[in-house]
């Protein structure tokens, strides 16, 4: 009566699979989520694109060189402009300026990059700092925190960035700022709302039983078991914030003649109805593919993370 | 097969892809249900017993699952002949559910829209199966679909009240008699306010009551099978009493067989003719139920009556069984309880075993009922056979 | 209110030390309405609670949903802070004399003497006023098992590092000692190395109740409440983690408080019942006496709720509650059972409430009559009509209306279109002994007449 198989959901079967370290049983664990997320073709799909975007992004002076004196300006060659793709060297074409549109987009990779990860990571430590305190004081404390976090939600985001922008001047660095100050209360929001739930689970009360102090509980309990949904916007948000970050240079709000993706859009725009698509295209193409690889990929996380199907 | 049964399930077995493998939830499962009978299914988490009640009504979706063996046939009161459910087309199966076999299901929340009163909901149920008595007793004696429309809520909201429009009467007597039949619908169940409770929706009603709106619902059109899945389980115990007193009575009255879906040996008792226990996606044991409880013959159904505590256990001295429910994906050809039966032999590692009647209205499906001989086994692999001085009442 | 030392309590050791003494324990949560957040009213979950926990034994604390009975549980954990009433932990037989001498003075009117003893008992026994250090004492020595098997345990953290918490808090072990312990832990609840590196998915429902106990286990407690810890469970899983628990307590010489609403695993498990309704206790006593012979409504329809699997269960005869939990913000005066109950009589404290709940259900037209109702008191108000008839016919449905509530007194006067009722005024009925060891809040049993012949 020994050699009876347990009810279990996991391929590993707990009662007879001989022991490791501690370590090696969490890297196991993420290696099988891991896995878990790759089942779907989309997020592979999403995966795939990211990682060429960047290596892109990383490899840059070594695919299209180096401008000098800076590198996110395009070389200008003004003996070539409004060049179609495939002609005189330039495998996407040039601009008005005889801006090379390869080069442009490469370049540009960095930039979104640069976005992209300053905007998250900063939004997403400001916001679990703040929803974290609203959530774990209560009280007075979180009515006022949430009563802040409900007037910037109230402006929708676009508006509101293109406000803080255009006030601080136009400048790649200023959309950054102006993106992060409109998205650190999403996150807030979110794990305001996860900490509270988090809060009132069994294993939370267990911890306080025993005696733990608030900020071990915190640590060990609600934090790691808060920050799934988090996790999932944030790579959603990795996309999103080149969309919207692309629409206010596309509006100018970015230095002029920078390799940024919406700056290119809108370089190229006038060219449009003369038959000179390929900058506003492959510029427009550059962040489609961008937002969409980042959109797939936390889909394809949310799917799995999923609290309610997670861990059954 | 008797003349009079209601319901005569034959070898059913279903099946559900999972990412590991086929799991068969359900293994050639047979029991049969007569007219105004009480059948409880009995059983732990994991046997089975809901499969096999969405089975009757073919609720189960597929995919994942897979009807793969078997009949359900159903034969009412007013058809000739039996259909097989699981052979039967889309359309006859829904001609069937609500009105001919309706279910009730364990969380009434989750059944109920909360969107609608419980008037709108349960008159859907007598709009859609019962629309000649309802123009009738309105009065009306030709039903134009634009009435027929009207009275099921189909045809948006404009159209609907166009009608109302044009038509202030006979709409006024069509939801007159619609209310009417509500009204005793919940009356007939015990509700102790039917008109507030008409008027009410769902999140202002207790537990207890969303339960005897449910059971309003599924007996709305006096179906001849009423198949209850864990109807008391999300409920408390002093609850639970009144609504089983409630199914009895109700059984009393209007004459519905039941297939009552329950873990709890201790009801059984109280609401059940005949029972049958399951494990493991199989039947253990069927028979008549004060017989089966009082002399449970089973090494399962055993085990499980004495690990039911009981204030005459001794304490710490619970006959647990030992061991876990095997996992039923690819597994063997053999008594799924095997690992952890008392009495198992070698024999009941190799073979599955049959349907033995040990007594004149009891089966048992165990290989201590079986002889060496008919099993095709060497006599020193059984399992120690029930002695037939053992067999009595 | 201490369980008089005439009652023997198997398995107790001799001394009757109390380990847990609760003394009109109540927790009132705040309802808040308005922009403003005004305090409208209070959630009654526990109103006035009052128990000992013998050492070493098992009390089994039973009701329904809404009762109270978890957030009691939580009280007694140290998870929630009552509103009222105090809670003592490790009193001894003259400990808990003095206490309950105690409690009600004022310190300023105390001898010196006694107001030593005071003082030395509320920051040694009285949860909420203990010293920093009695009151890591009482932490370490209470420990809780919960009910969902599932959401006890995090599921971000081995095992190992569950079990092992407790002992990481107090700084008793660490490293290959923690291991050493946790594996030590685990093997007395049935589990085995495999195991210590595993997150809780992987595990079955009774495995995951296992670690539970092996965690309540790690500091060496002399008290785990165990909320509704098989509730979750199939009956021959149930069967093992109960069997378990009794060998547990013999080896570690542990006291349990089981709160569940199973009457069989409670009638199984427990030396001493008490039976909780709508945040009160109404019933208590030894299990077998309380089973056999109820001393409380409540309890007698909570027993016949739950059929035995042999025997005769005959439905017809038992006694059924009628209607649902009241709200637990407006609690039903005097004995809050007596508009479900049925046995109710006169004296088991009608209001006008109730009056009208009547009507409304008997007879609806002239309840929809009804234009305002103007309450003096909870037992006495003006019930405004729309016209002379209407009053004549409400005065007669309201006498009318006696013999369904316990044939109360009701002192109905017509002035025109209105109506002035009154109902006898009754206090609020409390548990009370009625024989050594058991006590009960039903009129019948504190008066001597029984309803169950």
């Amino acid at each position: 009566m020994t050699a009876v198989m347990g009810e279990q959901s996991s391929s590993v079967d707990p009662n007879t699979a001989p022991r490791h370290s501690a370590s090696s049983v969490r890297w196991a664990r993420r290696l099988e989520v891991f896995r878990e997320v790759l089942r779907n073709p989309l997020t592979v799909i999403g995966f795939v694109i990211i990682i060429l975007f960047l290596l892109m992004a990383i490899f840059a002076p070594l695919l299209v060189g180096a401008n000098e004196p800076d590198p996110y300006q395009s070389p200008r060659d003004w003996a070539n402009i409004d060049v179609p793709p495939g002609e005189a060297g330039h495998v996407l074409g040039t601009d008005s300026t005889g801006g090379d549109v390869l080069y442009g987009i490469v370049w540009g990779s960095r930039l979104s990059l640069q976005l992209s990860l300053t905007v998250v990571i900063s939004t997403l430590v400001i916001g679990t700092i703040v929803g974290s305190v609203a959530a774990m004081r209560g009280g007075r404390v979180d009515n006022f925190l949430m009563r802040i976090v409900d007037v910037f939600l109230a402006i929708p985001e676009l508006i509101f960035a293109l406000a803080i922008a255009a006030v601080l001047g136009p400048s790649f660095r200023n959309i950054i700022l102006a993106l992060a100050v409109v998205f650190w209360v999403k996150y807030a929001r979110i794990i305001r709302g996860e900490i509270i739930r988090v809060k009132q689970t069994d294993y939370v009360a267990a911890a306080k039983v025993v005696g733990d102090s608030t900020w071990n509980v915190y640590r060990k309990d609600v934090l790691p078991n808060a920050i799934t949904p988090m996790v999932v916007q944030a790579t959603l948000d990795m996309g999103n914030v080149v969309l919207i970050g692309a629409a206010l240079s596309y509006i100018g709000l970015a230095q002029a003649g920078l390799t940024e993706w919406g700056a290119m859009v809108s370089a190229g725009q006038s060219g449009i109805l003369a038959g000179q698509w390929w900058v506003s295209t492959f510029a427009g193409l550059a962040i489609l593919l961008w937002a969409l690889a980042f959109n797939l990929v936390g889909d394809g996380l949310r799917d799995v993370l999923d609290p309610k199907t997670e861990g059954r | 097969m008797a003349h009079d049964a209601l319901l005569r399930v034959e070898g059913l077995t279903v099946d559900f892809q999972t990412s590991r493998g086929l799991a068969r939830a359900v293994d050639d499962v047979s029991f049969s249900i007569k007219r105004g009978e009480t059948l409880a299914l009995a059983g732990e988490t994991g046997c089975g017993k809901s499969v096999t009640a969405r089975s009757i009504l073919r609720l189960v979706p597929q995919p994942p699952g897979i009807y793969s063996a078997g009949s359900i046939y159903f034969q009412g009161i007013e058809e000739s002949e039996p259909l097989d459910v699981l052979e039967a087309s889309e359309q006859q199966v829904r001609a069937l559910r609500g009105d001919r076999i309706a279910m009730v299901f364990q969380d009434p929340s989750k059944a109920l829209n909360p969107a609608l009163t419980i008037g709108r909901q349960l008159g859907e149920v007598f709009a859609e199966h019962r629309e000649a008595s309802v123009f009738e007793s309105a009065g009306l004696g030709s039903r134009s679909r634009g009435a027929s429309r009207y009275l099921r809520h189909r045809g948006g909201l404009v159209r609907r009240t166009a009608y109302r429009f044009t038509h202030p009467s006979a709409t006024k007597r069509l939801t007159e008699a619609l209310d009417e039949r509500v009204l005793q619908a919940l009356a007939d169940t015990g509700v102790p306010n039917p008109r507030k409770v008409m008027t009410s929706y769902p999140h202002e009603l207790s537990g207890g009551m969303k339960q005897r709106v449910m059971i309003a619902q599924a007996l709305a059109c006096d179906p001849d099978l009423l198949i209850a899945d864990e109807p008391t389980t999300a409920l408390d115990v002093t609850i639970q009493a009144r609504i089983l007193d409630l199914l009895s009575e109700l059984q009393e009255r209007k004459g519905t067989a039941i297939l009552y879906i329950t873990h709890d040996l201790s009801l059984v008792r109280q609401i059940a003719d005949r029972l049958a226990v399951m494990y493991a996606g199989r039947i253990a044991e069927i028979g008549d139920c004060r017989d089966l409880l009082s002399a449970p013959l089973h090494p399962y159904t055993q085990g499980l009556m004495n690990a039911i505590p009981r204030a005459e256990t001794k304490r710490g001295e619970l006959a647990a069984i030992p061991g876990t429910v095997p996992v039923l994906i690819d597994a063997p050809r053999q008594c799924h309880f095997v690992s952890r039966c008392a009495w198992a032999g070698k024999a009941c590692t190799t073979h599955i075993p049959g349907e033995s009647h040990p007594l004149p209205d009891r089966l048992v499906s165990c290989l201590r009922f079986e002889s060496a001989a008919a099993v095709g086994a060497a006599p020193g692999d059984m399992p120690q056979q029930y002695a037939s001085a053992e067999v009595t009442t | 209110m201490t369980i008089s030392d005439d009652v023997h309590v198997p398995g107790a050791v001799a001394s009757r030390r109390s380990l847990i003494t609760l003394r009109d324990v109540a927790v009132h949560y705040p309802v808040k309405e308005g922009v403003l957040q005004r305090v409208t009213s209070h959630v009654k979950a526990v109103d006035g609670v009052s128990l000992t926990i013998p050492r070493g034994s098992t009390v089994g604390l039973v009701g329904e949903s809404g009762c109270g009975k978890t957030t009691l549980g939580k009280v007694i954990a140290g998870l929630e802070s009552p509103t009222s009433g105090d809670l003592w932990f490790d009193l001894d037989p003259s400990d808990a004399e003095d206490v309950d001498r105690l409690r009600g003075r004022d310190p300023k009117s105390m001898s010196g003497e006694d107001r030593e003893a005071w003082q030395r008992l509320q920051g040694q026994h009285r949860l909420g006023s203990m010293s920093r250090e009695f009151q890591r004492r009482y932490r370490r020595n209470c420990q809780v098992v919960f009910q969902d098997a599932f959401s006890s345990l995090n599921p971000r953290q081995l095992v190992r590092d569950i079990v092992g918490r407790p002992l990481r808090v107090y700084n008793e072990a660490s490293g290959e000692n923690l291991n050493q312990q946790v594996l030590e832990l685990l093997e007395r609840v049935g589990l085995g190395p495999q195991h210590l590196l595993r997150y809780p998915h992987q595990f079955s429902g009774g495995q995951r109740q296992r670690i539970s106990i092996a965690r309540a286990l790690a500091l060496n407690p002399e008290f785990i409440i165990l909320d509704e810890p098989t509730s979750a469970l199939d009956v021959s899983v149930q069967a093992q983690i109960l069997n378990l628990l009794v060998s547990l307590q013999h080896e570690f010489e542990l006291t349990y408080l089981f709160i569940t609403h199973d009457l069989g695993v409670v009638e199984h498990m427990s030396d001493e019942i008490a039976v909780m309704y709508l945040g009160r206790l109404v019933e208590q006593g030894p299990t077998r006496e309380v089973f056999d012979n109820p001393f409380h409504p409540y309890t007698e329809v909570l027993r016949d709720s739950n059929p035995s699997l042999t025997g005769d269960s005959v439905a017809d005869g038992h006694r059924r509650l009628t209607g649902s939990v009241p709200n637990p913000i407006d609690p039903p005066t005097g004995c809050r059972l007596h508009p479900r109950c049925p046995v109710a009589v006169s004296t088991c404290g009608w209001r006008v409430d109730d009056v009208l709940e009547q009507l409304e259900v008997s007879s609806p037209a002239s309840f929809e009559g009804i234009e305002a109702v103007v309450r003096s008191s909870e037992f006495s108000a003006l019930i405004r009509l729309t016209d002379d008839d209407a009053s004549r016919a409400m005065a007669e449905e309201v006498t009318d209306l006696r013999g369904t509530l316990g044939n109360v007194e009701i002192d109905v006067r017509r002035e025109g279109k209105e109506l002035r009722v009154n109902l006898p005024e009754v206090d609020d009925i409390t548990l009370e002994v009625i024989e050594p060891g058991r006590m009960s809040a039903c009129v019948h049993a504190q008066s001597g007449n029984w309803w169950n012949n």
